[in-house]
């Protein structure tokens, strides 16, 4: 970070600034060490392969609520920006009622209607991925359908005039411009959705949350565990942040 | 298979109870947010590097790790009951972003106005308040509205901490008498409604800024 504007003019950090910060972050951190040293960390090391296992979970749900829910995605932002209008007008009450409802009552929802309208019982596994994916498809609807409308109309005009098909424009001029404009989105969403797998353990999975709980109601060191468990997050989301500035420096983040 | 809406009318008091607990846990947090999320905001602005990379990293931590760690965290570790641990925690989660919001909002007024504001012998805080932040709420509320809704949203989470609120109902209506479909799309359009009247209030803030 070089100059910084603020609303009463810019900053310009010296050197002196910038490694006085960099020790009071490292003050903070050997703070935080020395305060945490006492706590019964073997517990959490005797637990490390069953809480890496969970935090692996975590990653596979988040993967494949991204890997089913990128297609139908693209899909339910395609009908919305190109769709006749009542097939508009469901992928839209889709998106929005999905982007507006607790996530946590998603999956409830799904987790309950599933068998309500199937007629028989499904494993969590099922409902989980299934409202994970719900939830996924919606927010990337939303990115896809930015990523679409940032691609210039005269180059859809253009190819008309060449005598593409519109099937023929959107999958070789305006998807390839526009999935590698969202990428950046794209990542952001991950992270989201990363966060979001938290909540799944109310279906009964083992993710890195419910591990941590589970590990927690036997042992009984909440500072250790909860500690662990935040700083598993953070350093997967925030490494994964890193990835998005390193990408594209000027994209604002917003996961 | 056989849908018993009737189920839900029964559970007409539990249901209602639920909203007015979500309700309540809701606008704590509105306020708690918007608090600390402006304070926050405006910590940004003020020409401090250090300010300036204390509040990036305490945007930074709060915006990658899951609301419901902070929540917990706060119920285990620093000992607080269930309703102050969900407010206090939806709070600081949602103030991250909200100082975010603000941010933006701060960037698009031109810095002449703080400096004329200055020149004319304004203390900070009389700038904030009497030049900056009248205008910065008036451009950012719809971005705001977007996470007000995002307090409704998470206000779910208290459930986890057994607080009976509406989701827990659905939970609760669903243990008794296994109609957890019925219970949970009436309780999804609920919070639907929720989400409707705050764009709606949003909108009509906004218009009333626009005409004055």
């Amino acid at each position: 970070m070089a100059v910084r504007g603020s609303a009463f003019g810019p900053v310009e950090p010296t050197a002196c600034d910038r490694w006085l910060w960099r020790a009071v972050v490292g003050g903070m951190l050997l703070a935080g060490v020395v305060l945490l040293r006492h706590e019964r960390w073997d517990v959490v090391i005797a637990s490390g392969p069953f809480l890496l296992k969970s935090l692996g979970v975590s990653w596979l749900l988040t993967l494949a609520a991204i890997g089913i829910g990128l297609p139908v995605g693209i899909l339910l932002a395609l009908l919305r920006t190109g769709g006749p209008t009542p097939v508009k007008q469901i992928a839209v009450g889709v998106i929005e009622v999905v982007r507006a409802t607790p996530q946590l009552m998603v999956i409830f929802w799904v987790f309950f209607a599933v068998p309500a309208l199937s007629g028989q019982k499904v494993p969590a596994w099922t409902a989980a991925i299934i409202s994970l994916s719900l939830i996924a498809a919606s927010y990337l609807a939303e990115v896809m359908r930015a990523g679409i409308l940032s691609v210039p109309s005269i180059q859809i005009e253009s190819g008309l005039a060449t005598g593409m098909t519109r099937a023929q424009i959107m999958s070789s001029i305006v998807l390839p411009q526009a999935l590698r404009n969202m990428v950046p989105a794209l990542i952001a969403t991950v992270i989201m959705l990363f966060k979001i797998t938290s909540l799944i353990y109310v279906v009964g999975i083992t993710d890195f949350f419910r591990a941590v709980i589970l590990i927690n109601n036997r042992e009984f060191e909440p500072i250790a565990l909860y500690t662990t468990l935040a700083v598993g997050y953070f350093v997967c989301c925030w490494l994964l942040s890193l990835c998005v500035r390193q990408l594209d420096p000027k994209y604002v983040l917003a996961h | 298979m056989v849908m018993r809406w009737a189920v839900i009318w029964d559970y007409r008091e539990a249901l209602w109870s639920g909203l007015r607990l979500t309700v309540e846990i809701t606008l704590l947090t509105i306020g708690g947010a918007l608090l600390l999320g402006t304070l926050i905001g405006c910590l940004r602005q003020l020409p401090s590097y250090f300010l300036g990379r204390a509040v990036l990293a305490y945007v930074e931590v709060i915006r990658n790790i899951p609301s419901v760690v902070k929540v917990f965290f706060l119920y285990f570790v620093a000992g607080f009951d269930a309703l102050p641990a969900a407010v206090i925690g939806l709070s600081l989660h949602q103030s991250g972003y909200i100082s975010d919001v603000l941010d933006a909002g701060f960037r698009s007024i031109p810095r002449e106005q703080s400096e004329a504001a200055w020149a004319c012998g304004h203390s900070r805080l009389q700038i904030f308040v009497h030049v900056l932040l009248p205008q910065v709420w008036a451009i950012v509320l719809p971005a705001l509205a977007s996470q007000l809704i995002e307090i409704v949203k998470n206000s779910a989470a208290a459930m986890l901490l057994g607080i009976k609120e509406l989701t827990f109902q659905t939970q609760n209506i669903d243990v008794e008498t296994f109609r957890g479909f019925e219970a949970a799309t009436t309780v999804t359009l609920i919070y639907l409604a929720l989400a409707l009247s705050i764009a709606g209030i949003m909108t009509m803030l906004e218009r009333r800024m626009l005409w004055r």
